[in-house]
């Protein structure tokens, strides 16, 4: 197996603590770091895939998650200011009047491993602030918004319609446990996603159309 | 006319209920008794529980959240679990039972359970302690310490649970604890039987090997596929069993083993533009689809109450309907 090969099979397992050097390796072997961020993402579009399927569970995503961003942590200084690896920036955030944030940070952890810059607003954020962080950070290609609760779908309808009214051109994802497709249609957004997995495949699709 | 106990046991062991069990009448729930309840008060309101978790409920929020910021979490590190996890003493006074007792010697225990409770479960404390993330990635990259650290709260659970039966001989123990999303367990099975089901084969075991009934467990989430670990530990029914789980093909599967709850998911009837017509809508699809056996026809909210007011004595006067209906 090649030292990239093994970086892939170690970010699937969920290995941090053996990743980083085998990032080393692979590099020392004269792998280029965007050939090797490439395999990690690869790996975690493997992991999203698993988890979207019931395979496998969320401790398992989160640990995969932790070893790509230990990888990661090793090609960073070679990759500064190298942004033709970035699919862009996502910001991201869970809709006023809803607190729940561990879907939102599952769902920012895998749309951030399938290879965007994610700005995270946390949770109960307004619909001005999603359109103001659009303003305030460069190459916003993608806003994904959470919403958990029954009571709090028209806030995600609000702030879908705020960000369409303010950057018509922007892309948005939503999703959540009462979010369906037909009411993401609805309300006007771009794609709906039902768990981390697909969101991450959704919203590259969404970026790269 | 059954009595509302007798109609319960009939419709969990598989005899001949004269109507539905409604949603918790069957239950009578000893809401005094001295333990420390996890969550904050009202809207508006924050506070550190004797754990040293910080709940707070915002005041336009239907409900209490633990807090994980740098500040606020009691769990830092759990290779220092000793030093970082204290649990609180349990009240032994006659004086800190009295309520729970007077409560409890009310009963009439012929026409329902009287039920201790227990909130929050094991794996919920773990993550109350050090935020969801931190202790489901803790299952794989640190195992022993949470195997002692699920030991330590099971200890405090034998402890409480033998300090109750002291005091008042329950008839029933209603439990809470979270194992899924709306679609999906937290955990795979295989690590619920690593983790998890040793824990509560100790605490529900030790409940009826001194005299308890009936075992409720409550869990609002997706979770058929723990239903056999549930059998396993003692659980005689799963309270809060939401649509997802298939619950007619539960039934099927699982009926005499073990009793389904719920059916009437909380997040598609309880809402501030509720109507009687919704809930009379889901409750009769749960009914007919889930038949008189087996199945209690209830909101999926963890206690005899909605989040919006009226939402919990609609549904009760609708399943009031449906048994004049169906039986």
């Amino acid at each position: 197996m090649s030292k990239i090969e093994e970086v892939k099979a170690k970010v699937e397992a969920g290995k941090s603590k053996l990743v980083p050097g085998l990032v080393q390796e692979a590099l020392d072997e004269g792998n280029s770091p965007a050939d090797i961020l490439q395999a990690m993402v690869d790996s975690m579009g493997v992991v999203g895939d698993k988890f979207s399927s019931g395979e496998i569970f969320v401790p398992e995503m989160l640990i995969a998650a932790k070893a790509m961003s230990k990888g990661v942590e090793v090609l960073k200084p070679l990759m500064a200011g190298d942004g033709s690896t970035s699919l862009g920036t996502c910001i991201i955030g869970t809709v006023a009047g809803d607190l729940h944030d561990i879907g939102k940070n599952l769902v920012s952890m895998m749309i951030e491993s399938a290879g965007f810059d994610m700005v995270d607003l946390g949770v109960d954020v307004p619909a001005d602030t999603f359109v103001q962080a659009v303003n305030d950070n460069a190459n916003v290609k993608l806003v994904a918004c959470s919403g958990l609760l029954t009571t709090t779908m028209p806030a995600l309808k609000e702030a879908v319609q705020t960000i369409k009214a303010a950057h018509p051109e922007m892309k948005v994802i939503v999703g959540g446990a009462p979010v369906t497709p037909e009411y993401a249609a609805e309300v006007g957004a771009d794609g709906y996603a039902p768990d981390a997995g697909s969101a991450a495949v959704k919203a590259k699709e969404l970026v790269t159309a | 006319m059954l009595t509302k106990r007798q109609n319960l046991m009939e419709v969990i062991k598989g005899g001949n209920p004269n109507r539905f069990v409604n949603q918790y009448e069957f239950m009578d729930l000893i809401m005094e008794a001295p333990m420390d309840l996890p969550l904050a008060p009202a809207p508006g309101t924050r506070v550190k529980n004797k754990w040293g978790i910080t709940f707070d409920w915002p005041a336009d929020q239907i409900g209490s959240f633990p807090m994980h910021d740098d500040e606020h979490k009691a769990l830092k590190d759990i290779t220092d679990w000793k030093n970082q996890v204290k649990a609180p003493a349990i009240e032994t006074s006659e004086e800190a039972w009295a309520a729970a007792v007077a409560h409890a010697n009310s009963v009439d225990r012929n026409d329902k359970f009287v039920t201790a409770f227990c909130a929050p479960g094991i794996f919920e404390m773990t993550h109350h302690l050090m935020s969801m993330e931190d202790a489901l990635m803790a299952l794989y990259e640190e195992p022993e310490a949470m195997k002692e650290l699920i030991d330590y709260v099971v200890e405090y659970e034998l402890a409480y649970a033998a300090e109750y039966l002291k005091h008042i001989q329950p008839d029933a123990l209603f439990h809470h604890d979270d194992w899924g999303s709306q679609i999906s367990t937290f955990i795979s099975p295989a690590m619920f039987d690593e983790f998890i089901l040793p824990a509560y084969k100790k605490v529900y075991g030790f409940w009826k090997a001194n005299g308890v009934e009936l075992i409720v467990h409550h869990s609002d989430s997706y979770a058929a596929t723990l239903v056999p670990e549930m059998i396993e530990m003692g659980v005689d029914i799963w309270q809060g069993v939401m649509t997802t789980n298939n619950v007619p093909e539960l039934i099927k599967k699982y009926g005499g083993q073990i009793s389904f709850m719920g059916d009437i998911d909380s997040g598609r009837v309880d809402f501030p533009g509720w109507t009687r017509e919704k809930i009379y809508e889901d409750a009769k699809k749960a009914c007919e689809e889930c038949g008189k056996l087996y199945f209690i026809p209830n909101l999926s909210q963890g206690l005899n109450i909605s989040s919006f007011p009226g939402v919990y004595e609609a549904t009760s006067e609708v399943i009031d309907q449906l048994s004049k209906e169906m039986f």
